[in-house]
C-alpha cells in the first residue's frame, strides 16, 4: 500500500499495442501527490488520472472517413458484380467467347450499370446517414422518447451523469422489453441520444443505472456516436442488399431446377448460368461478412475505455459491476436488435461472448472480462 | 541568404509555432474550467431557490430543532451573500452550507411523522437530487482544474502561461468536518 513501486501490478488496461482507446490507470504517482490522491480514493473511490478522449475523438473521425471509402468501393465491387451477374445469369445474354481475348468476360455493359447504380446509391446513402442516421437508427429499433415524469429517476440521474462529463444533456429514450441493454446513438455530441430498455429500467438500482447511463455517456465523450451510427445505417444498408441477394438466388435455383421456361436449353448457357449463380452467390455471402469485420473492427477496445470513462464518471466502479453482473445471469434478449445495430449496445443483444471466443467474431468484450476490468479499478484502491 | 540565417529563421517559426499551439490549449482549458465553474454556479443557485420551500414546510414540524433551521438560513443567506466575491469565499461558504442542510435531512430521516409528509418528502427528494448534481458538477471543475493546472506548471507550457498570465484554478474542496465522517483505513 505504501510502496506503490514493489508491488509488481500488471496493468490489463495498457496490455499489448497502445491504441487512442487505451486508457491509463495510475499505479505510480509522486509522493507529494500520493496523500491527496489516497485521500480521494478514500472519498469517491478510485480515479482514473488520463484518458485519452482527444486521440479517440480524431481516430474516430478518421475511421468514419475510411469507412466511408471502404464502403463506397465495396459498393463499386458489388454492383460491378451484380450487373455483370445479373446480365449473364438473369436475362441470359451471352457474348461470342472471341470478343473476350482472355476468354474470360471481365466487364460488359451490364456491370458497368450496377458499378454506376450502386456507387450513386452508397454516396446518396452516406450522405444520408451523416444528415439523418440518428432518426433512421432510432425509429429502427423503436426507441420512444422517455417521459420526464415517469421515467423520473432516468432523466435525474442523466442530467447528474451529464453534468459530470461535462455535456450537454442527450435525449432519454425508452425501449419496450424485458431484456436489460442500453444504447447511445447520435452524430454529434449536442445531438445525441441515450435509450434504455424498460428491463434494464425495472431490474437496476440507482447507482447501477448511473453506471450504465455513464458508459452510455462516455461513447457521447469519446464521439463514437457518430462512428457507431454511420456504421450501423451503412452497414445495415450491405446487409440489406446481400440478404435481398441471397433470396434471389434462392429463388433462381428454385426456378431452373423445377422448369423454369426461360431457362435456356443450350449447353454454352448452362455454363453462364453456373458463373453467373456462383458470382451472385459469392457477393450475397461476401458482402455482409465484409460489413461484418468493419463492425467487429471497431468495438472491443471502446467497450473498455467507456467502461473505464463510466468510473471516472461516477466514481464507484460496483455501479456498473452490479449492472453488468444483472445482465449477464439474465435471460431475456432484446428481439428487435438485428445484426446492423448489434455493436451499439452495452452488450451484446444476441448472446455474451465467451472469454475464449474468437475476437474477430465478437462485437463486445466478453461480460466476465469488463467487470474482472472493472473490479481492479474498484478494489478500495487496490490501484495504489 | 547564408545557410546559418536560414536555420535560425526555420527555428524561430518553429518555437513560435510551438508557443501558439500551447497558448491554445491553455485558452481552451481554461475555458473549459471557467465553464465547469458557471455549471457548479447554475446547481448552486438552484439549491438557494430550494431551501426557503423547504424550511417553510419543516418550521412548523421540528420546532425542536430550531437551532438546525436556524443554521441552515443562516448559512445559505451569507453563501447568497458571498456570490460575486472570490471563489475561495464561495467555496468555504457553500461548503457550510452543505453541512448544515446534511444535518436538516439526518434530522428528517430521524422523525417518521417528518418523512412521511408528502410535502417534505418531494422536497428532500428534490434537495438530494441537487446535492448530487452539486457533486458531480465539482467533481467536473475538479477534474477540469486539474488538467490546467498541470498544463500551468509543467514545462514548456509554464512558460507560455506565466508569460501570459495564466493563474492555477482554486480546487472545490468539500468542507473538513464532512470528510472525516467517513474514515477508512485501508493500511
Amino acid at each position: 500500500m505504501t510502496d506503490t513501486k514493489d508491488q509488481s501490478f500488471k496493468n490489463p488496461w495498457t496490455r499489448g499495442r497502445r491504441t487512442p482507446w487505451e486508457t491509463e490507470v495510475v499505479t505510480e504517482v509522486s509522493d507529494r501527490k500520493k496523500d491527496t490522491l489516497r485521500q480521494d480514493i478514500i472519498d469517491r473511490g478510485p480515479i482514473i488520472l488520463k484518458t485519452d478522449f482527444e486521440g479517440a475523438i480524431r481516430h474516430n473521425k478518421k475511421l468514419t472517413n475510411y469507412l466511408i471509402l471502404l464502403l463506397t468501393l465495396l459498393a463499386a465491387l458489388t454492383g460491378y458484380g451484380l450487373g455483370w451477374g445479373a446480365e449473364v445469369y438473369i436475362f441470359g445474354i451471352q457474348y461470342d467467347s472471341y470478343q473476350y481475348p482472355s476468354g474470360i468476360p471481365y466487364y460488359n455493359i451490364g456491370a458497368l450499370i450496377g458499378l454506376g447504380a450502386f456507387v450513386t446509391a452508397s454516396l446518396l446513402w452516406t450522405v444520408y446517414a451523416l444528415a439523418r442516421g440518428d432518426e433512421y437508427l432510432l425509429d429502427k429499433v423503436g426507441a420512444i422518447p422517455a417521459d420526464r415524469d415517469l421515467h423520473k429517476r432516468l432523466f435525474n440521474v442523466t442530467e447528474e451523469m451529464a453534468i459530470a462529463s461535462g455535456l450537454p444533456m442527450p435525449s432519454v429514450g425508452i425501449l419496450e422489453s424485458p431484456a436489460m441493454n442500453a444504447f447511445a446513438a447520435g452524430l454529434s455530441p449536442e445531438k445525441a441520444t441515450i435509450c434504455v430498455t424498460t428491463g434494464l429500467l425495472k431490474h437496476c438500482s440507482r447507482d447501477q443505472l448511473q453506471g450504465v447511463i455513464a458508459h452510455e455517456m462516455s461513447h457521447i465523450l469519446n464521439d463514437d456516436i457518430r462512428y457507431k451510427t454511420v456504421v450501423s445505417v451503412l452497414v445495415g444498408l450491405i446487409l440489406l442488399v446481400g440478404d435481398s441477394m441471397q433470396e434471389l438466388s434462392y429463388r433462381r435455383r428454385y426456378r431452373s431446377n423445377y422448369g423454369s421456361s426461360y431457362s435456356s436449353s443450350s449447353s454454352d448457357d448452362k455454363g453462364g448460368n453456373a458463373i453467373g449463380a456462383a458470382v451472385i452467390l459469392l457477393i450475397s455471402i461476401l458482402a455482409p461478412l465484409a460489413a461484418k469485420l468493419i463492425q467487429m473492427a471497431i468495438s472491443r477496445q471502446r467497450e473498455y475505455l467507456a467502461d473505464a470513462t463510466a468510473v471516472k464518471l461516477t466514481r464507484y466502479p460496483n455501479g456498473l459491476i452490479g449492472a453488468l453482473q444483472k445482465i449477464s445471469t439474465a435471460q431475456d434478449r432484446y428481439v428487435r436488435a438485428n445484426r446492423s445495430i448489434q455493436h451499439l449496445f452495452l452488450v451484446n443483444p444476441f448472446r455474451d461472448f465467451p472469454a475464449k471466443s474468437s475476437k474477430l467474431l465478437a462485437t463486445h468484450p466478453p461480460i466476465k472480462m469488463r467487470i474482472e476490468r472493472l473490479q481492479l479499478l474498484g478494489a478500495n484502491g487496490s490501484l495504489f | 541568404m547564408p545557410v546559418s540565417v536560414i536555420v535560425i529563421l526555420a527555428a524561430v517559426v518553429l518555437i513560435l509555432g510551438y508557443g501558439v499551439s500551447l497558448y491554445n490549449t491553455l485558452i481552451r482549458l481554461k475555458n473549459q474550467t471557467e465553464n465547469a465553474w458557471s455549471q457548479i454556479d447554475v446547481q448552486l443557485k438552484r439549491r438557494h431557490d430550494l431551501i426557503p420551500n423547504l424550511v417553510e414546510v419543516t418550521k412548523d414540524a421540528m420546532d425542536f430543532e430550531q437551532e438546525t433551521l436556524t443554521n441552515v438560513i443562516e448559512a445559505r443567506n451569507k453563501a447568497i451573500n458571498a456570490s460575486g466575491q472570490s471563489r475561495e469565499e464561495t467555496i468555504n461558504l457553500e461548503g457550510q452550507l452543505t453541512q448544515a442542510l446534511s444535518k436538516l435531512l439526518a434530522v428528517v430521516e430521524d422523525y417518521p411523522d417528518l418523512k412521511s409528509n408528502t410535502n417534505i418528502s418531494e422536497l428532500t427528494e428534490e434537495l438530494t437530487g441537487t446535492e448530487n448534481r452539486i457533486s458531480f458538477a465539482r467533481q467536473h471543475y475538479n477534474d477540469s482544474a486539474t488538467t490546467l493546472n498541470t498544463k500551468v506548471e509543467l514545462f514548456p507550457s509554464n512558460l507560455v502561461a506565466s508569460m501570459f498570465n495564466f493563474t492555477k484554478a482554486v480546487y472545490f474542496e468539500v468542507a473538513e468536518p464532512e470528510k472525516q465522517a467517513i474514515k477508512v483505513d485501508l493500511r
